[in-house]
């Protein structure tokens, strides 16, 4: 199983660990991902999109021609590089005009995009790809105790006509990787919500309060952590958790994790190598919970 | 036959000024009145009023007419009235001719001098064919004073009885176990709130025992052969492996049955055996074993039921039954089913036993209001509306449900009644109360203090015992979050299953919706588009009871019109064989769309009950042994003759208009007032494959410069056929050397007339480019035309 | 240009070219087949802080009341996240129209002083035409606002948090083909401003 990886700019910088873990489990599972070398920018979801799409699309469209290159599909971490970059695809694929618009910038750097790969997320290859015979069959140390909350969030799930692995109301892909490793989902409201990361440089205070209800719901269903597989909903949770404690007086102290952490963890990984003393809100309760 | 002498009639109609303003009317009848045979040319003020018939009918008379042309409105407005007229002067109706000059003239053009020449070249198009007209009889056939009835609910419950107590014979085919319908599975009826089954009950025993009706249950159509008034249809009828006459309904094998499955009939709710009755007053009243379910029929073990049975009525030996009916009419009752939501993710259905459709709760009605989860009853109740309706997403509903809004009011009311402390809110897009008693109705579950939220749902989410519902109060402007005991969906409803395989079957048409579609929105509502098949109820769209039973009621009338006549007439305008020149080739026989011509001891016959008149099948005869009658090769030749004669706006072009909805197209572009360029000289034909090379020869050949084809995206003659066909004409204009840019074709609906008078436009500015045919051209093309036979000229 | 008050009468603010303006758009283009149900304002997870709902938002297109529109906050608070468009009935992608209508508003003037979306969206563009990826601190650095001591503290301590976490990256990303970017950017960005000015 080979891939062309997009790692995108929060795994080069913030989320880290997500980026390790994920190379720690591909390695046990024998995914091998490659990254786009000189990959750039996903595009961006709005701040370059609202002002010029062409431009943002253009973006995408070099990743995708980079990647096409290498003669598989992309793979990306983050749901809203995953969003972007294939709602370009689609764009492209639909509107002619557009995919003329964007031949010529290609063209310019001596790049051209055929069009034939698929944009898909990492969550998508763990699922179909590895499927989850083989992951439960790595699984040295079954999350018996543990409770999770699954987050999907928004842009992994939806819209429908560019997300379209799992269900958009009712996912299900993390649930089921969770029961493989013998951990619990807890039953919590929202697991769809938007968290708000889109708004936390512009407005803060909105998107800390759609965070909040997020994180209270997960903790009222007694989750030891939750899960998440992008790194903007997982910095909102996890490292903005002190600020949503301090600005609503809440206490909340629950860990999120990335999925990839999870699956390390399950996999008997050690802890440095799945990056997990980089999470702010410290799992090592949670860790010893389960004697590791 | 020797021809007797010519004396033809025109009468040129002023239409109040409708005509007259554009058209110099006196100029066109001096004119006109200079041609051969034409005995009379009058202009009248309005020649379709009682005095300007009598006019005629005085002149007919007096001076032995024997050809009539009325140049006048539409033909679609007016030929009915004026083949009575030259009637019941004593001449035959098919030697009428109607001139076009409102809808297809002065209505659609502005240049009166140009429009005055048309209007001449038209009615001399007219007087050609005149000349070449022949009376005609129409033929009868007696119709069967059967009816076949298709689906058992109300709509095919009510029809049966009205048309079985006027006499005739009915069959009543149900596809399920019994009839009833979806009527048969509701509570209480909006807005009276009287019990749905002791309504419909005493309906169903009367059918059941009315001397005149036959009821097929477990049956359904599956061909269908034959003409309107003498229809053949096999109906195919499924095993219930209980004899209908021994079984006393004790319900001793239901006892003693060892297979459970959910009951369709409570909507999955509760369970049934594999031997069952579908409900206590089912039609006919006996049980029936599910085929899939039963052990012995799938796995040879058990018969249970037999050994238990004192009335021996279990017979696993029952086969699959293929029945013939004979009738003269058919009604289509197929009703509705409901939208399935779980597709629908955001409602969650099936995720919380207590996330509940409205069908399955007027089941919890009936069985005693109880949350499915528990069997506790439910305090606060959401109803969500419009699930799937008026939405244009994938496997939705564009249209309303129309049943919605009242029965979410009514389930209000119920529930309110059943349980006092109940608290029922309603979320809305709109309420549509628009019945009678309707709006009363709505303001009564105000009174009760029922609440209305208006917003439709965003989402319904299980939350543990409870079901959570966010929407947002539109009036408000406030985030609605509430917890409910129970949520009440209302899927959209939708053509019931196989409804477009049935229409098919039966040759009738579906709206764009999926439902059956009426010959007209509002004259005919419930003619399907083939004589003597007629439909009521839900399978036309979703409608209540109350308007249910009253289509009902006047399908059963239309019906009996239909069939108390007797007869059905058999239009004379149909395809004959001249057996002499016909030497069995069988080439026109692939050709017609209604599968009407056979090859019987090698000569081509065709038959008149089936033939539509469309005269494809005439110009593909190698042999021109086939004509059609009333648009035969003279009668065409003569009219294009004519009409090509006088010189107007240049280029001329010729437009043949399938004569129904093309045809109808141009005139409505004329009722629209929508002027175009005078160069268009339109002529009618039954359809434009009656059109052939020849026809197109001699046009250009007489003086046209362009040719227009232009079928009603109806027809029998299809988008494909019209293809095929242009293809073969360009060819072989192509080896008489014209460039077969000159010739186009189109197809239209009736409303489309802008897209039929942008081709007028476009297609004259072409013809203008390309430039006239040259004088020698015409004249070299008409020598070959002569030379190739000129039996048609 | 900002309307002080939010007008009672819709008459005196309609400009009916808006509408077709909106239309022209992506995600506009069937703006005009909302049937005002309100699924996008019940699903919208920022509805509790926008000052008109979504639906209220079109219903206002619909009328053509342009600078209502435009002043809204809440093209600046759709956090793009989808769930609308995933639900409405009719297939309009509302995040779409959205983000062009934030465009609008930028040029146009409508975004408020204390709106930080229009600088956010300046400034990430800038860093992205500097590096070819995003460098969150500078990022940070170009929208905080100096002279507000209270969330310098803040933003200090969060960024201290994160450090330790290893989670701040003060060097700048590096690519080697950023002439690649800088080409992409004067091709589309300069075409089109030179465009606009013209
Ligand atoms: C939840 C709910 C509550 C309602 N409450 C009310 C109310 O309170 N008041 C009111 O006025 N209206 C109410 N209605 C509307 C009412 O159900 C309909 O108006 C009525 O049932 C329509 O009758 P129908 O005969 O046209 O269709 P149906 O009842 O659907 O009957 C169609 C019949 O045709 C049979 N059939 C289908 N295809 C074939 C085939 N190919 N061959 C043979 N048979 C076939 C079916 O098996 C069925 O028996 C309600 C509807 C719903 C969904
Ligand atoms: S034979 Fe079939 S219907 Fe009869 S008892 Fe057995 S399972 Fe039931
Ligand atoms: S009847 Fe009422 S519930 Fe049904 S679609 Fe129409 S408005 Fe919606
Ligand atoms: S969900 Fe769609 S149709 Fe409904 S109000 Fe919003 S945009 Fe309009
Ligand atoms: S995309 Fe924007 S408007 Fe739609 S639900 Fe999300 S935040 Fe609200």
């Amino acid at each position: 199983m080979k891939y062309a990886f997009f790692p995108g700019c929060a795994v080069h910088a913030s989320a880290k660990e997500y980026g390790m873990s994920c190379k720690a489990i591909s390695k046990v599972l024998g995914i091998e991902l490659i990254e786009i070398p000189e990959w750039n920018c996903c595009g961006s979801i709005d701040a370059i999109y609202a002002h010029n799409p062409v431009l943002s699309i253009s973006l995408s469209a070099r990743n995708l021609s980079l990647a096409e290159k290498m003669g598989t599909d992309v793979i990306t971490l983050c749901s809203a590089c995953f969003f972007t970059l294939s709602r370009a695809n689609k764009l492209m694929h639909e509107d002619p005009k557009l995919k003329g618009q964007v031949d010529n910038v290609l063209g310019n750097l001596k790049l051209n995009y055929n069009g034939e790969i698929k944009v898909r997320h990492f969550l998508d290859v763990l699922l179909n790809d590895v499927g989850l015979e083989k992951i439960s069959e790595n699984v040295k140390v079954p999350l018996k105790e543990l409770r999770v909350a699954p987050y999907y969030g928004c842009l992994l799930v939806r819209p429908p006509e560019i997300a379209n692995f799992d269900e958009p109301e009712h996912p299900t892909s993390m649930d089921k990787l969770m029961e493989v490793l013998g951990a619990t989902n807890v039953n919590y409201l929202d697991k769809t919500r938007c968290c708000g990361a889109s708004l936390i440089v512009t407005k803060e205070r909105i998107a800390l309060e759609m965070t909040k209800n997020l994180l209270l719901t997960a903790k009222n269903a007694e989750a030891d952590c939750i899960v998440t597989a992008c790194p903007m909903c997982h910095f909102n949770l996890d490292a903005m958790q002190k600020d949503v404690e301090s600005t609503f007086d809440v206490d909340i102290n629950l860990p999120v994790l990335y999925i990839t952490q999870v699956i390390g963890i399950a996999f008997g990984l050690n802890v440095k190598e799945l990056g997990l003393n980089r999470n702010c809100v410290s799992p090592m309760k949670l860790l010893s919970k389960l004697k590791i | 036959m020797p021809r007797e002498q010519l004396r033809i009639g025109v009468y040129i109609c002023h239409c109040g000024g409708n005509i007259s303003d554009t058209v110099d009317v006196e100029r066109v009848r001096e004119h006109i009145a200079k041609l051969k045979n034409v005995e009379i040319a009058k202009t009248y003020e309005y020649v379709c009023s009682n005095p300007g018939q009598e006019m005629i009918r005085n002149d007919i008379k007096k001076h032995k007419l024997n050809r009539i042309i009325i140049a006048a409105c539409s033909p679609r407005m007016h030929l009915d009235t004026f083949r009575q007229t030259i009637e019941t002067a004593g001449l035959n109706p098919y030697l009428l001719e109607i001139t076009n000059l409102r809808e297809q003239c002065s209505w659609v053009h502005d240049d009166k001098e140009n429009a005055t020449i048309k209007a001449t070249a038209l009615i001399h198009g007219a007087v050609e064919r005149a000349r070449n007209l022949e009376p005609l009889k129409p033929d009868f056939l007696p119709v069967k004073k059967e009816v076949l009835v298709i689906g058992g609910g109300i709509a095919g419950i009510m029809t049966s009885i009205e048309l079985a107590d006027k006499g005739f014979n009915v069959y009543l085919v149900e596809k399920e176990p019994t009839i009833g319908g979806h009527m048969a599975q509701l509570s209480k009826t909006f807005p009276t709130l009287d019990c749905s089954q002791c309504i419909l009950t005493p309906k169903m025993v009367y059918v059941s025992r009315h001397p005149n009706i036959k009821i097929f249950d477990m049956a359904e159509p599956i061909s269908l052969e034959g003409s309107p008034g003498n229809y053949k249809v096999l109906i195919r009828v499924k095993p219930r492996f209980v004899d209908k006459t021994s079984c006393t309904s004790c319900g001793e094998c239901a006892k003693i049955c060892p297979v459970k499955k959910p009951s369709k009939f409570e909507e999955g709710l509760l369970q049934e055996k594999a031997i069952y009755l579908p409900f206590k007053q089912a039609i006919p009243n006996a049980y029936v074993i599910d085929k899939d379910h039963c052990l012995f029929l799938n796995k040879g073990v058990c018969r249970l039921c037999e050994r238990v049975c004192k009335g021996k009525a279990i017979d696993f030996e029952q086969k699959e039954d293929i029945i013939e009916l004979n009738v003269g009419a058919i009604v289509v009752c197929t009703g509705y089913k409901q939208l399935n939501v779980s597709p629908f993710t955001q409602y969650s259905y099936g995720l919380h036993p207590d996330i509940i459709t409205n069908l399955q709760f007027e089941r919890l009605m009936l069985q005693g209001i109880h949350r499915p989860s528990n069997g506790k009853p439910p305090r606060k109740v959401a109803f969500v509306l419009c699930v799937g309706s008026r939405s244009n997403s994938d496997g939705c509903a564009a249209h309303c449900c129309k049943i919605g809004c009242m029965n979410a009011i009514k389930h209000s009311l119920l529930l309110e009644k059943a349980i006092p402390d109940a608290d029922p809110w309603i979320f809305y897009t709109d309420v549509r109360a628009h019945g009678k008693g309707y709006e009363e109705f709505y303001s009564k579950a105000r009174e009760h203090n029922v609440k209305f939220i208006r917003g439709r749902v965003a989402e319904v989410i299980p939350n543990g015992d409870n079901i959570l519902v966010r929407a947002e109060d539109t009036l408000l402007g406030m985030t609605v979050e509430e917890e409910f005991d129970l949520v009440v969906l209302s899927p959209a409803l939708l053509p019931n299953t196989d409804t477009s395989k049935l229409a098919q079957m039966l040759g009738i048409d579906l709206g764009p919706n999926g439902f059956l579609l009426e010959r007209h929105h509002k004259l005919r509502p419930v003619d399907s588009k083939r004589e003597g098949i007629f439909m009521a109820g839900c399978a036309l769209g979703p409608k209540d009871i109350r308007e249910t039973t009253m289509e009902a009621m006047s399908t059963a009338s239309k019906v009996a019109t239909f069939l108390a006549k007797g007869k059905v007439t058999l239009s004379p305008e149909v395809a004959y064989v001249l057996p002499k020149k016909c030497d069995g080739c069988g080439v026109c026989v692939e050709h017609c769309p209604a599968k009407a011509i056979q090859i019987v001891s090698s000569k081509a016959t065709i038959d008149a009950i089936s033939c539509l008149g469309c005269g494809v099948c005439v110009p593909k005869c190698p042999k021109e042994a086939i004509d059609l009658k009333n648009c035969t090769n003279e009668q065409l030749m003569a009219q294009i003759r004519g009409v090509c004669e006088e010189n107007g706006a240049a280029p001329k072009i010729i437009a043949f208009l399938e004569k129904t909805t093309a045809y109808g197209s141009a005139d409505l572009a004329g009722q629209s007032r929508r002027s175009y360029i005078s160069n268009v000289r339109i002529v009618g034909v039954p359809s434009t494959g009656r059109v052939g090379i020849k026809h197109l020869l001699y046009a250009f050949a007489a003086g046209a410069d362009g040719i227009i084809l232009i079928e009603g995206d109806d027809s029998p003659f299809t988008e494909e056929k019209l293809r095929e066909h242009m293809i073969q004409l360009k060819k072989e204009l192509g080896k008489f050397g014209v460039k077969s840019l000159r010739l186009v074709s189109t197809t239209t609906t009736l409303p489309q007339y802008e897209k039929v008078v942008n081709l007028f436009e476009t297609f004259t500015e072409r013809i203008s480019k390309i430039g006239p045919i040259p004088k020698e051209k015409r004249a070299e093309i008409m020598k070959k035309l002569k030379l190739e036979g000129g039996s048609q000229s | 240009m900002k309307p002080k008050q939010f007008q009672k009468i819709v008459s005196e603010v309609r400009d009916q070219s808006f509408t077709e303006e909106v239309q022209k758009l992506r995600g506009g283009e069937n703006i005009l087949d909302c049937i005002q149900c309100g699924v996008c304002s019940g699903s919208c997870p920022a509805r509790f802080a926008m000052d008109f709902s979504p639906m209220q938002i079109i219903k206002m297109i619909h009328l053509g009341m342009r600078d209502q529109v435009l002043s809204s906050s809440t093209i600046w608070i759709c956090a793009s996240c989808y769930t609308c468009a995933t639900r409405c009935p009719r297939g309009i992608d509302i995040p779409m129209f959205m983000s062009a209508l934030k465009n609008i508003a930028i040029k146009n003037g409508f975004a408020s002083d204390d709106e930080i979306k229009p600088k956010f969206h300046k400034s990430f563009t800038e860093i992205i035409r500097k590096y070819g990826r995003m460098h969150e601190p500078e990022l940070k650095m170009k929208l905080m606002r100096k002279s507000d001591l209270r969330e310098l503290y803040q933003n200090a301590v969060l960024a201290f948090r994160l450090w330790r976490k290893g989670k701040v990256k003060l060097l700048a990303p590096r690519m080697d083909q950023l002439s690649h970017i800088s080409e992409i950017f004067e091709d589309l960005l300069e075409k089109q401003e030179e465009e606009a000015s013209k």
